[in-house]
């Protein structure tokens, strides 16, 4: 077999030095996973991807899959650009994702448990004890509380990429109301109206029995003694930017979408306002935050929630998912911290790998931190939201000088991580027209219940769609990809 | 059904259908216009103050002068008008979408789409040019809308409350309609015998009402006052008239509401009584006071609306 | 940890809670709650409890987060209103606050503060907020003596403060910083509270605020109001109530209600109301001794 780049459609295209590419091997051969895609893309020209490429974005703006762009005059709809260059995981790679996404769950979830009963891993010095007196999200109001099937993150988020070594490492652990996961679904929709050809080359896993799957866990997470529980999806209404996964969700499953206000409680349970009359609500998927969902007990000038739940939730009334409270095990500060609450709580081996953290208040990793500042990613342990972060590579030498004098100041207040490359992938590019190389990330969604895990097998692909660019976040201007998940 | 959701859905019916009448009395008036037999009704001025009387923007003062492109930017296409098209298809839409989870894709897709055609296109090529294209596109792509929620939906308690707000709006917007036809009528008086009776008027109303071919079938004459007003408003066969708008409202009322015995302050009562009411009606009635008649008709659908937001979205 | 030992006198008290609201827009929809309820606690007992709304809407009883007992009540109706009646029957033991020795040994009562089992189970009161956080200026305002016990120290930070503040009302409200009430040294029994806890905490020690009725007769602060005050908790003894806005140690004239990290958690009313106008709050506390045994 030729490689592809002879092709016309890949005929510009380049392959940078030291990018793991998902496509081509270093030496430009087509991975063998590939190969068949890249036989039948291949033989079109540019001119019949870009009419596809069209075809594909109308089909997403007609379908209302679109954000808002609030410009000077009138706000704007948009679509989140979608790629039709699929991604594929190989079986045996999925594997892994799967097994290692579950693992991080469940430790999570025991992480909860633990931290809102008997604190024994705080105690035991594992996890310093300023991560619970820190976070804004460590709510008291949970503390003794059991949820039902003792579940707090019944579904999460983990975002992984693939670094230049070629492994995959998690960089984020997403538990409040993760979401993408309707863009999983669309994106496959889109593809296969597109180009539905290509699915007869290749045994691809379905991603449309996720509601399915959710609609299971939330029923059996149902409050005791509820026979065939009402489950409703509340959403914080439709100019949330994640009001269209609300509104799929909820239609997937054949359940309400409500907002707080079409909810109300009574005497400690939680009825929806219908056409007749009231309807006692058992299980809530909230997409909420949780400082938001009760103004009696949280933010007291939220609307959005509903007035008297969280007493219904601790009553057992009423189940929350996620349970209110589990922002405490998702900030970056515990996530350096996951690995040792696998191993605490499984005893296992962590599947999937942590980007390593440097302590500097170790004196060893301080040692190897300061020798290495240029290769590092410098972060305040107890800061959120990316403040006073330092990139190595990107400082001149007076700032490595004054980054090095304030972490030596005070070195329990920093840790200090290699500088990850994600995976490029071949992505087209519009106003070019052509395919480039840009960088992915895998999110991947995993569900737990009552005995039962899940994970979607395939995920949301997001590219960051600037050059160069590792923010594959949609505010950053980033797209996706459908995602394959191979049978075989 | 939430409350809240079933009001929306009632109110997506209600725009969808005024949508299509306010495009096509805009057409209908404006076309045959052009070549009407008498020179009032073919008065430029004439025609436009039917039109903003129709919409509930009546200019009384004769001294007025109406700019023809300004009244056709503010009745189609701008967005400061409550009344206008585009504003009635933007309403639709937002309801629509927050209740997207209970109507079909299909539906949801063909107002989208309905939405991007009417929010872009040329305000300027519309007034100039286009009338014609576009209030003929707004009829037809309503026509689809229409043919998506008979279609798409599960005639269930959704679908009806759909149906009531498209029904009690076509009942008003009929009743609107030949009210102002009505009153051009009294206005632009035929030129033999009779001449508010012979007026080219009814020709129009029954235009407006897309109803022309269906009421030569049955009558085979020229319409006169008489026997427009008959098959408008009494007519149960004519799915346009007002008779055939109360027997929807009545059907789909039982959906919603499934007690076995009413009480008389609900819904379905108040319907009931306007139904058997008309069901006996004679042309003759009506005829003793029109304006009183038809006044009467539309405060018993703002009363009907009115009551159906107590009893069912009252959240 | 020792409990606090008792004797066997007790009193009977009768609370009249009243609160008038009144929204000059009048509302489509509101929910109310109440944080008006004596807790039931070793030293209390709440033998009788009737609510009362002119709404004629159910008043409910639910718990909160933190596990005290709220009174809901929600309407459905156009209203302009509420007028809102609680009235109780408590027992209330006699305590004698200093029925416990003092430590032999300081340092070990230090370590056993600073060790990490003490501050994870006391996190919650440990934790700084809003109100009681000391700012940076005032960290050395009052100094804790390290010669003497904790319990002396806190002894002497609840005189302190008595002296340090002026009991003023009508000059400081539910959202005045901390910051200013150092700076103007006026204030009521929340402001005396917030001071007292952010100086507790800020030297390790677990301090809640508690707010609750006190029964009147003395001349003490704190009159027709709610009242609040202070826990500390004192190793090995364990939580103590300091009274700072009359430098007093909590004794049976103090009827508790809950205690929480600051007023936010303890905030005797909750309301959504959906409504565009102003709105006027009054109520009034009548506390009684009814008899003693």
């Amino acid at each position: 077999m030729g490689t592809a780049i002879d092709k016309t459609i890949f005929s510009s295209y380049v392959r940078k030095e030291g990018l793991f590419d998902e496509v081509f091997q270093s030496d430009g051969e087509v991975k063998s996973v590939y190969q068949k895609l890249l036989d039948l893309y291949g033989s079109r020209t540019i001119e019949d991807y870009v009419s596809l490429n069209n075809k594909a974005k109308s089909s997403f703006f007609n379908q209302g899959i679109t954000f808002q762009v609030y410009g000077d005059k009138q706000s704007q709809e948009k679509i989140f650009p979608f790629d039709l260059f699929p991604r594929i995981i190989d079986s045996a790679e999925w594997e892994t994702i799967e097994k290692g996404a579950i693992q991080r769950s469940l430790a999570l979830n025991h992480f909860l448990w633990d931290v809102y009963h008997d604190k024994k891993i705080i105690k035991d010095n594992i996890v310093p004890i300023e991560l619970l007196s820190s976070s804004p999200n460590y709510l008291h109001q949970m503390m003794d509380v059991d949820p039902p099937s003792k579940v707090y993150n019944h579904i999460s988020g983990t975002d992984i990429i693939k670094h230049s070594d070629g492994d995959y490492y998690v960089l984020e652990d997403n538990i409040r109301c993760p979401s993408g996961v309707s863009y999983v679904i669309c994106n496959r929709t889109a593809l296969k109206r597109a180009l539905f050809g290509v699915f007869n080359h290749y045994q691809t896993y379905t991603v449309t029995d996720y509601a399915e799957n959710l609609l299971n866990l939330l029923e059996s997470v149902k409050p005791p003694g509820v026979d065939a529980p009402v489950c409703v999806v509340i959403t914080p209404g439709m100019f949330n930017s994640a009001y269209y996964e609300h509104s799929y969700l909820a239609k997937a499953m054949g359940v309400e979408l409500v907002e707080g206000r079409d909810l109300f409680v009574e005497n400690d349970f939680v009825y929806m306002k219908t056409t007749q009359g009231p309807v006692r609500v058992d299980v809530v998927y909230r997409r909420i935050d949780d400082l938001f969902i009760d103004p009696m007990e949280f933010h007291p000038d939220s609307t959005l929630g509903v007035p008297g739940l969280f007493a219904a939730y601790k009553k057992g009334n009423v189940t929350l998912a996620n349970a209110p409270g589990t922002g405490v095990a998702d900030d970056k500060a515990i996530y350096t911290y996951v690995p040792d609450i696998i191993k605490y709580y499984l005893g296992e081996e962590p599947i999937l790998k942590n980007v390593h953290t440097y302590h500097c208040s170790r004196p060893d990793e301080l040692k190897y931190v300061l020798e290495n500042i240029k290769d590092l990613v410098i972060k305040p342990v107890d800061e959120a939201g990316g403040y006073g972060i330092s990139i190595g590579n990107k400082l001149t030498k007076e700032e490595i000088e004054k980054v090095k004098a304030v972490v030596k100041a005070n070195p329990r207040k920093y840790v200090a991580q290699p500088i990850m490359s994600l995976s490029v992938h071949p992505t087209y590019i519009d106003q070019k027209e052509s395919f480039e190389q840009r960088h992915v990330d895998l999110r991947t969604f995993t569900v737990l219940g009552h005995d039962q895990q899940f994970v979607l097998k395939g995920g949301l692909t997001r590219v960051a769609l600037k050059e160069g660019n590792l923010i594959v976040n949609s505010s950053q201007g980033g797209g996706s990809k459908d995602t394959w998940v191979l049978k075989q | 059904m939430l409350a809240r959701v079933a009001n929306n859905l009632f109110w997506m019916g209600r725009y969808i259908e005024r949508a299509e009448h306010i495009a096509r009395y805009m057409n209908v008036n404006y076309f045959s216009s052009l070549d009407a037999p008498n020179q009032l009704s073919q008065s430029r001025q004439f025609v436009l103050r039917s039109m903003l009387f129709m919409v509930g923007d009546p200019v009384p003062d004769d001294s007025i002068k109406l700019e023809e492109e300004s009244v056709l930017y503010d009745i189609g296409l701008n967005p400061e008008k409550f009344y206008s098209i585009l504003s009635s298809i933007k309403a639709a839409r937002e309801n629509a979408n927050s209740s997207r989870d209970l109507i079909s894709t299909e539906l949801y897709e063909s107002l989208n789409k309905f939405y991007h055609f009417v929010v872009n296109y040329p305000t300027d090529t519309f007034v100039k040019t286009n009338l014609y294209d576009f209030t003929v596109n707004v009829t037809e792509m309503i026509a689809v809308l229409r043919g998506k929620i008979r279609g798409t939906l599960l005639h269930d308690e959704v679908y009806a409350i759909i149906m009531m707000g498209v029904n009690i709006e076509r009942a008003i917007q009929i009743t609107r309609i030949i009210n102002t036809k009505y009153n051009d009528a009294l206005l632009a008086k035929g030129s033999y015998g009779d001449t508010f009776a012979h007026s080219f008027e009814w020709t129009t109303l029954l235009k407006c009402a897309e109803s022309y071919d269906m009421m030569r079938r049955l009558y085979k004459k020229s319409p006169t006052s008489t026997s427009t007003l008959e098959f408008l408003l009494l007519n149960g066969r004519c799915p346009r008239s007002f008779m055939n708008c109360i027997n929807q409202v009545y059907k789909h009322i039982l959906e919603i509401d499934k007690k076995v015995e009413y009480s008389k302050h609900s819904t379905a009562f108040m319907v009931g009584k306007i139904r058997s009411e008309f069901e006996f009606k004679q042309i003759e009635e009506i005829q003793e006071d029109i304006q009183g008649n038809l006044n009467m008709i539309l405060n018993k659908m703002f009363k009907i609306s009115e009551n159906m937001e107590k009893e069912f979205f009252h959240y | 940890m020792a409990g606090l030992k008792c004797r066997y006198m007790s009193y009977e008290y009768e609370i009249d809670y009243d609160t008038q609201n009144s929204y000059e827009k009048g509302l489509n929809e509101a929910f109310w709650q109440f944080l008006v309820i004596p807790e039931d606690n070793e030293t209390q007992e709440v033998s009788y409890w009737h609510f009362e709304n002119d709404l004629g809407e159910r008043n409910s009883v639910s718990i909160n987060g933190l596990g005290f007992k709220t009174v809901q009540v929600r309407s459905k109706k156009q209203v302009d209103h509420i007028n809102f009646n609680a009235h109780f029957k408590v027992v209330k033991k006699e305590i004698n606050p200093f029925d416990f020795e003092l430590p032999s040994d300081l340092e070990a009562e230090r370590a056993h503060l600073n060790s990490l089992e003490f501050k994870v189970d006391h996190e919650p009161y440990l934790r700084k907020t809003r109100f009681t956080t000391l700012p940076e200026q005032h960290r050395s305002y009052f100094e804790f003596d390290r010669s003497i016990s904790i319990f002396e120290n806190l002894t002497h930070l609840n005189h302190w403060t008595f002296e340090h503040l002026y009991f003023k009302t009508g000059v400081t409200d539910v959202n005045t910083p901390l910051s200013e009430i150092i700076e103007k040294r006026h204030g009521v029994c929340q402001d005396f509270t917030h001071l007292f806890c952010a100086i507790a905490k800020y030297n390790g020690v677990p301090c809640r605020y508690v707010s609750g009725y006190l029964h009147q007769g003395h001349g003490f602060f704190g009159d027709s109001q709610m009242h609040a005050w202070a826990e500390a908790f004192v190793p090995n003894v364990g939580w103590i109530g300091f009274d700072p806005t009359n430098d007093l140690l909590a004794s049976h004239n103090h009827i508790k209600v809950c205690h929480g990290k600051d007023y936010t958690d303890c905030a005797p009313l909750k309301g959504v109301v959906y409504t565009h106008g102003a709105n006027e709050t009054k109520y009034s506390v009548f506390v009684k001794a009814a008899q003693q045994q």
